[in-house]
C-alpha cells in the first residue's frame, strides 16, 4: 500500500517507536508515579524522558509544563473549557478544526461568544489585520491553528501572539498538523498554550497528545482524580503536570512518543519539512498540468504552506475518488477532514476534497504512482 | 541526619531536580516519601547524601517547590 494519509496519522512509525512500545510493555509494566518499587520508578523515568524530549524539541520552560493527554482534541478542550467563562469572547481563525469548533460551540450555550477571523493565504499582513479587527473588549483568548489540516495554509502564529499580547490576550495554538514538520519555539513564539497530537508528525502511537503551557495553574480542570501525590486531600493538586494527569497514563504510548520525538529531533524538522515540501511541490506541479483536477490554493511555497495538498476531480465526488484510489492500493483521506470551517472558505463544504499528505518515509516513486493512478481514474 | 531527604511536590519535579542536581555535580536519588503525613498522603523525595543545603538552594532557584526535609531513617 502507498500510504499518503499521514495528516490523519503517520504510518509507518519509525522502528524505534515500535521497539519502545514493546519494551515498555515488557520492561516497564508497572504503574508510573504511583509506587516506590524499581519497576514503577523505571516506568516513571521513561515518562519523564518523554517530557524531557518534548521540552527540548519545543523549547518549553520545563518538563513540568508538558502535560500528556489522549490527543490534541483533549488538549484543546482543557484550555477552552478551563479558561473561558460566560461572557467571554474568543477570536478563532477561519481554518479551525472541529477539535476547536465543537468545544467552542458547546461553550456558546454557556454564554461564550466567538468571531472567526478570515485567513488570507500568502498575505500574512491581511490575516493579522483580520485578527486585530475581530478583537473586542471581552476577548479572553485567541485560538489559531498553526497549519490548516485541509489546505496546508500556515498561519503567522508568532505575529498573532504578539498582537494578542498587546491587548493582554493569551493565544492557544493547535499544532496537530505542524508539530514535527514546522519549527516551534516556545521561548520566542509567544504561544501560551500549545496543543499537539503525538501520533502525527511526532511519529508516536495513537492515543497520545500533549498540552504544553506554563500557565496551566490558571485553568480549571476538566477531570479530577488520583495522581499518586498528596493523596490524603480530595482537592486536585494545583501544580503541573499532575493537575491535568489524573488516572493511569498511557505509558506504552508515551514511551513510543518519546522514541518518535527523539527520531524527529535527530532528523531535524527542517530536513523533514524540506523532504515533504519537495514532494508536495512536485505533486502540485503535476496536478496543475492535469485536465480535470481542481486545485484550490496557489503553488504551496514553503513560507506560507505546510506540506499537504487537497484537490478534487471534476465530475467526481471526493469520497468516490478516495475509494478508487484505495482500490488501487493508495491511502488518502477524502471528505471534510473534521474541518468544515476550512472547507467553507474554499467552497468545498458540499463536495469535500481529496487530501494527500506525505511523511518523512514517502518516496518520489510513490508520488509518481499516485499521479499515474489518478490519471487513470480521471480518464475512466 | 542519617538519610537526608528533600521533599518535593511531584515525581516530575523530583526527576527534574535529580537531573538538575546531577548536572551541578550533586548526586540525588529518587525515593518514595516514607512518612505519608509529611506530604499529605503519597509523595516523592530526593535523597541527597551530601551538600543538601546547596542542593535545596539550587532546587528552589530553579523554581522547584521544596515541601521540606526529613530523615529517611527515622521514618
Amino acid at each position: 500500500m502507498i500510504y499518503l494519509d499521514n495528516a490523519a496519522t503517520t504510518f509507518p512509525k519509525p522502528m524505534q517507536v515500535n521497539q519502545a512500545v514493546q519494551l515498555a510493555l515488557q520492561k516497564y509494566g508497572a504503574n508510573p508515579g504511583r509506587s516506590g518499587h524499581r519497576m514503577s520508578m523505571e516506568a516513571a523515568d521513561e515518562v519523564f524522558r518523554c517530557r524531557s524530549a518534548i521540552t527540548k524539541l519545543f523549547h518549553a520552560s520545563g518538563e513540568e509544563c508538558v502535560v500528556f493527554t489522549l490527543n490534541c482534541t483533549q488538549s484543546t478542550n482543557i484550555v477552552l473549557k478551563g479558561l473561558l467563562k460566560p461572557g467571554d469572547h474568543v477570536v478563532v481563525s477561519s481554518m479551525e478544526h472541529n477539535a476547536v469548533m465543537r468545544p467552542l460551540q458547546a461553550l456558546v450555550s454557556r454564554g461564550v461568544t466567538y468571531t472567526q477571523a478570515q485567513v488570507y493565504p500568502g498575505d500574512n499582513d491581511a490575516t493579522v489585520h483580520a485578527f486585530r479587527n475581530a478583537i473586542n473588549a471581552k476577548t479572553r483568548l485567541i485560538v489559531c491553528i498553526h497549519a490548516s489540516n485541509v489546505w496546508g495554509i500556515r498561519l503567522p502564529v508568532e505575529r498573532i501572539a504578539a498582537l494578542g499580547h498587546e491587548y493582554g490576550i493569551p493565544i492557544m495554538v493547535d499544532a496537530a498538523q505542524s508539530a514535527g514538520v514546522l519549527p516551534i519555539n516556545l521561548q520566542d513564539s509567544g504561544i501560551d498554550y500549545l496543543c499537539l497530537a503525538g501520533h502525527k508528525g511526532l511519529y508516536g502511537p495513537m492515543g497520545t497528545g500533549v498540552l504544553i503551557t506554563a500557565k496551566g495553574e490558571e485553568l480549571d480542570t476538566l477531570m479530577e482524580g488520583g495522581t499518586g501525590t498528596n493523596s490524603a486531600s480530595y482537592d486536585q493538586p494545583p501544580s503541573l503536570p499532575d493537575r491535568f494527569e489524573s488516572g493511569t497514563p498511557n505509558m506504552p504510548g508515551i514511551a513510543g512518543l518519546r522514541a518518535g520525538v527523539e527520531f524527529v529531533s535527530r532528523k531535524g524538522t527542517e530536513e523533514i519539512f524540506r523532504h515533504e515540501s519537495q514532494l508536495i511541490l512536485y505533486l502540485y506541479d503535476c496536478l496543475s498540468r492535469m485536465h480535470g483536477v481542481t486545485l484550490y490554493m496557489p503553488r504551496p511555497e514553503s513560507r506560507y504552506f505546510a506540506p499537504l495538498l487537497s484537490f478534487n476531480v471534476e465530475g467526481k465526488n471526493s469520497e468516490t475518488v478516495g475509494q478508487m484510489l484505495s482500490k488501487n492500493g493508495i491511502a488518502v483521506r477524502a471528505g471534510l477532514h473534521c474541518a468544515p470551517a476550512a472547507h467553507q472558505v474554499c467552497g468545498t463544504l458540499e463536495t469535500g476534497a481529496v487530501r494527500v499528505c506525505p511523511s518523512v518515509f514517502t518516496r518520489r516513486a510513490e508520488i509518481d504512482y499516485f499521479i499515474m493512478t489518478l490519471g487513470k481514474i480521471i480518464r475512466k | 541526619m542519617g538519610k537526608p531527604l528533600i521533599l518535593v511536590s511531584s515525581i516530575t519535579y523530583a526527576m527534574k531536580g535529580r537531573d538538575l542536581l546531577g548536572r551541578q555535580g550533586i548526586s540525588a536519588y529518587l525515593e518514595r516519601v516514607p512518612k505519608m503525613e509529611r506530604t499529605g498522603g503519597c509523595g516523592y523525595a530526593l535523597h541527597v547524601p551530601h551538600h543538601i543545603e546547596e542542593a535545596e538552594t539550587i532546587l528552589q532557584q530553579a523554581g522547584i517547590r521544596v515541601l521540606g526535609r526529613m530523615d529517611g531513617e527515622e521514618a
